[in-house]
């Protein structure tokens, strides 16, 4: 690929994208700090100022634990850099299970709504606000006007969010026809791997199917929690780390794209 | 007419009747020979009780702090706030004038003390003022009994000849304590001013309180919105100037029907924003009835605390200041979902996986324990109940289990840590209580397809006694 060719798309990207967000900055972007999936994403890093799905499969849809755990993760640089709110329905949230993977729990704002409608309303509320950078709700559904508002509301300050689709209650999930999100991870919980020569359990492995990425590509992975369960303090790298690309097989690694 | 030990007396007696020498405290066949037409109801102290607390929550119309006199009775603090009407004099006559239209009967007085002013109301002309520092005088031709002394003792020294409060005054403290108790001692000093008297306050007095009255009544929503604003703007003019900010605040309606709701907003950081605070009290104003109109309305403020000027940021900071972003999104949470909807997680010094979270107040102070340790591991979510299970297949007594059903699925266990006891709080209980069977041992597991699970199993290990597993929360 000749230089030239290279500036050339990357303006023609920019161009686009500057379409696509209405001529508003970029809020720039999160790397996880591995190509194989920074090369997936656009811009190469989570998208922020754009909202993320995060879905459960089985059960998980209800109790919705290995969701929670990966987006406590995925959202923690940002909580460390800003404040976080956390809206749900159902208080089953452990503040010490968090902190043991590396969430400052200890600053989160919990906010307990009473339907869906209003875990929306409050997480449009909180995007609206200076100073908050990640905002965190659990809701069945979100249908394609609930998922432009919080996309204007992302706009507004650059905060990005991350919808937990949960099932209330142990009914059924609604299936949603279609949506706004940037991207949308399953998630389920992988068998862990102890370092060799230990016993017990590993780090929290989870594997991962980026199923819709906008502007990206979509992908497997199975990520690890880099450092769980231990008193060092983050060192910067993200807090995911990639073990595996189950990916699509692809011979080619991925092609950096220019910033 | 009540019944007390098995005798029908009258409770309380109208004003025709009290012509007729009927009186509290008579026996009803007394009454009836006294006057053979007489008419009685049955006494309703509860209800009573709750129409004292009306009137008293409507003479927040005067003064913050007003505290009931069980039964038939009610304080005013009008301390320094007599000028809002112009005087004690005016707000008396007002006062009088409203109970009179209310169709009430009373009798009232100002002092300097509640007990000076108990008396002067029970016993002396209606509608006294006794001046600063002058109720000696105004309490000297009073009987005894109005020191509210206890029956007996008012009797003792009636007997003794002391008709006057005077008569007493003029008494040998020493001798007086000794003949009539400390008790007495201390109403007298009471009255005077010499001790001090704690009076339950239906609400925590606050001195900081703003007033606005209409000529006429208001009853559109919109103007109870803008007198809103105005009152919150005059109660924060005050509180600016003396350097204080405010959590709550609390508006009142005072309706021409005497009654008076009120809205409340609470705010997470001490502030003294009118147009702020008027925000958050705005939406709450739609739920209040105006009735036949709104003629004064106060504000209250509580919770007041100190509150330094804020310093204007000359270039702009990297990390936004907490009262910009974060308070008012906290506020406007706060006042549209509940106090108790909104929380932060606080660390509490304690073992046991429920209670080591506590809720707090989003930007309350930092609390003094320690954070919770990241290097016992928790899982993201706990269930409130732990969820039974069965078909657990464990080897015993220390074996995690290899194998487990729960919700109708069975989980091939593939990697397990614990057991990690976690007992009681044995020393917050009465030690009857506690027993080993509130002992819990939590494994940590790891089914095949990945699931980590928190489970324990209930009390200690007896053979014979099938085990008791339960799971508590999942890792993710």
């Amino acid at each position: 690929m000749s230089d030239f060719r290279g500036k050339g798309l990357a303006a023609l990207r920019a161009e686009i994208a500057a379409l696509e967000t209405g001529g508003r900055a970029e809020s720039g972007f999160l790397p996880f700090g591995d190509l194989a999936v920074d090369g997936r994403l656009p811009g190469g890093g989570l998208p922020l100022g754009r909202w993320h799905e995060v879905v459960g499969e089985g059960l998980e849809g209800e109790t919705g634990a290995a969701p929670a755990a990966f987006t406590a993760l995925m959202a923690t640089p940002l909580a460390t850099r800003g404040e976080a709110v956390w809206v749900f329905r159902r208080d089953d949230l452990l503040a010490p299970g968090l902190i043991g993977l590396g969430f400052p729990a200890e600053r989160l704002i919990q906010v307990c709504a009473r339907d869906e409608a209003e875990v929306l309303s409050v997480m449009e509320d909180a995007l609206a606000t200076v100073g908050v950078a990640a905002v965190i709700g659990e809701v069945a559904d979100v249908d394609l006007t609930a998922g432009r508002r919080l996309q204007l509301g992302c706009e507004k300050r650059g905060g990005t969010a991350f919808v937990l689709r949960r099932s209330p209650f142990g009914g059924q999930a609604r299936r949603g026809i279609g949506s706004t999100a940037s991207t949308r991870w399953r998630v389920r919980s992988a068998p862990s791997e102890p370092p060799a020569g230990e016993f017990g359990l590993g780090a929290p492995r989870f594997r991962v199917d980026l199923e819709r990425c906008r502007g990206g590509r979509t992908g497997s992975f199975l990520f690890e929690a880099a450092r769980p369960y231990c008193l060092e303090t983050t060192d910067g790298a993200h807090p995911l780390r990639l073990v595996a690309d189950l990916g699509d097989r692809q011979l080619a690694p991925a092609q950096p794209l220019a910033a | 007419m009540e019944t007390t030990r098995g005798t029908r007396r009258i409770a309380a007696v109208s004003l025709e009747a009290a012509r007729l020498k009927l009186h509290p405290g008579q026996k009803a066949t007394d009454a009836f020979a006294i006057a053979p037409e007489l008419t009685t109801a049955e006494a309703e102290p509860e209800a009573d009780a709750a129409a004292l607390a009306a009137l008293v929550d409507w003479c927040v119309r005067y003064s913050p702090a007003a505290a009931a006199d069980a039964p038939d009775g009610l304080y005013l603090d009008i301390t320094g706030l007599a000028h809002l009407w112009g005087g004690e004099a005016e707000l008396l006559a007002d006062f009088q004038g409203r109970l009179a239209a209310a169709g009430l009967p009373f009798r009232c007085a100002i002092a300097d003390t509640p007990a000076a002013a108990w008396a002067l109301a029970h016993y002396g002309p209606g509608g006294t003022i006794a001046p600063p520092g002058g109720q000696q005088p105004a309490l000297d031709p009073l009987p005894p009994a109005a020191l509210r002394l206890d029956p007996e003792a008012a009797a003792q020294i009636e007997r003794l000849g002391l008709r006057r409060l005077a008569q007493l005054f003029a008494l040998p403290r020493g001798p007086f304590a000794k003949r009539f108790g400390k008790a007495a001692l201390l109403r007298l000093d009471q009255a005077l001013g010499r001790s001090g008297e704690a009076l339950s306050f239906r609400r925590p007095p606050t001195p900081w309180v703003a007033r606005l009255a209409f000529a006429e009544p208001i009853s559109t929503p919109e103007d109870m919105a803008r007198v809103a604003f105005d009152a919150a703007e005059k109660l924060c003019a005050r509180l600016e100037r003396e350097g204080k900010g405010a959590r709550r605040f609390e508006l009142y309606f005072h309706r021409l029907d005497g009654r008076s709701p009120s809205v409340v907003a609470g705010l997470a950081l001490p502030g003294r924003d009118a147009r702020r605070v008027a925000k958050l009290l705005v939406p709450k104003i739609e739920a209040v009835d105006p009735g036949f109109g709104v003629e004064v309305v106060t504000i209250t403020a509580s919770e007041v605390e100190t509150l330094s000027g804020r310093q204007v940021k000359l270039e702009g900071a990297a990390q936004p200041a907490v009262e910009d972003g974060l308070a008012p999104l906290v506020d406007r949470l706060v006042n549209r979902l509940g106090e108790e909807r909104v929380w932060r997680a606080a660390p509490v010094e304690s073992h046991v996986p429920e209670l080591s979270a506590a809720r707090v107040r989003p930007l309350g102070p930092a609390t003094e324990a320690r954070t919770w340790d990241p290097e016992t591991p928790r899982p993201v979510r706990l269930f409130r109940r732990p969820e039974p299970l069965d078909g657990v297949i464990a080897l015993t007594p220390d074996d995690p289990p290899s194998q487990f059903r729960w919700r109708g699925q069975t989980h091939r266990v593939r990697r397990a840590e614990g057991p990690e006891r976690i007992g009681e709080e044995w020393w917050k209980r009465e030690i009857e209580d506690v027993s080993v069977a509130h002992v819990r041992d939590y494994y940590r597991v790891e089914d095949a397809e990945g699931g980590r699970f928190w489970l324990f199993r209930a009390g200690l290990y007896e053979p014979g006694a099938p085990a008791k597993w339960w799971l508590h929360g999942l890792f993710g």
